[in-house]
């Protein structure tokens, strides 16, 4: 299942998106636009964004510097 | 707040810092803890931003603040795209790579991520607040106050149940002791 989307994107991204799928690194610009989303939501997930703050928590607290 | 940390007596790593910590420390008042780094370098581009969205944070620790423009560096080129970096974030660990075992500030998730994938040290403004705690920069009354006062005087977004928790393991911190040499 999936959903169309309308969206603006600045031109120099879509050229260079366009530059990709010309040189073969994605078949087209669909699939360019769902990686980058799925990598987008993949890098900022909340749990994600918890654990780098647990670090910092043990990091300011036990931390030796 | 306590009194401005003397810079003769700042931790001698380098510390490259990106927007978000910057921003939110000057939110909750706090800015001067970064007094306790000898220098924070700030590349170009993460100094726009912090003088588009909070230029008063810059004023206020100016005399921390090294200005700074980080070469281009391939490895930080190579993850660019797969963590969706941002000019400052990039510029921040571009920078990080010109030196050896740097400390980047930063609170944004995909350039922390980067910054692992890159085998740095990356930490945030709650990180900083604790340290502060440790170090004795801050009261446990200082810090417990500013951590609850995230949500309403800072634009760092912490969800309220693991917000608490962070507050009771600060409120736990008891001082490592000390032994005399």
């Amino acid at each position: 299942m999936s959903t169309l989307i309308q969206t603006e994107i600045p031109d120099q991204l879509m050229l260079q998106a366009k530059q990709m799928v010309e040189r073969g690194w994605a078949v087209d610009i669909n699939s360019i636009i769902t990686e980058s989303l799925r990598r987008y939501l993949e890098s900022h997930q909340e749990g994600l964004s918890e654990q780098f703050i647990r670090e910092d928590v043990e990091w300011g607290l036990k931390g030796d510097d | 707040m306590t009194d401005p940390l003397p810079l003769s007596r700042g931790s001698v790593i380098k510390v490259v810092s990106d927007a978000g910590p910057i921003i939110h420390l000057d939110e909750l008042g706090a800015i001067d803890l970064l007094a306790d780094f000898q220098l924070v370098y700030v590349p170009d581009e993460v100094w726009i931003e912090v003088e588009r969205h909070r230029p008063q944070a810059i004023r206020r620790i100016a005399a921390q603040l090294s200005k700074c423009s980080p070469p281009n560096c391939e490895r930080v080129d190579s993850i660019k795209a797969v963590y969706s970096l941002h000019r400052g974030e990039y510029a921040a660990l571009c920078q990080c790579m010109v030196f050896k075992n740097a400390l980047l500030l930063t609170d944004d998730t995909a350039a922390r991520l980067a910054a692992k994938a890159l085998a740095m040290n990356a930490h945030g403004t709650i990180g900083l607040l604790l340290r502060a705690l440790r170090r004795s920069h801050l009261s446990k009354d200082e810090t417990l106050r500013l951590l609850r006062e995230i949500p309403q005087r800072s634009s760092l977004h912490v969800r309220p149940s693991f917000l608490a928790e962070i507050i009771e393991q600060a409120a736990a911190f008891s001082p490592a002791p000390r032994f005399a040499r």
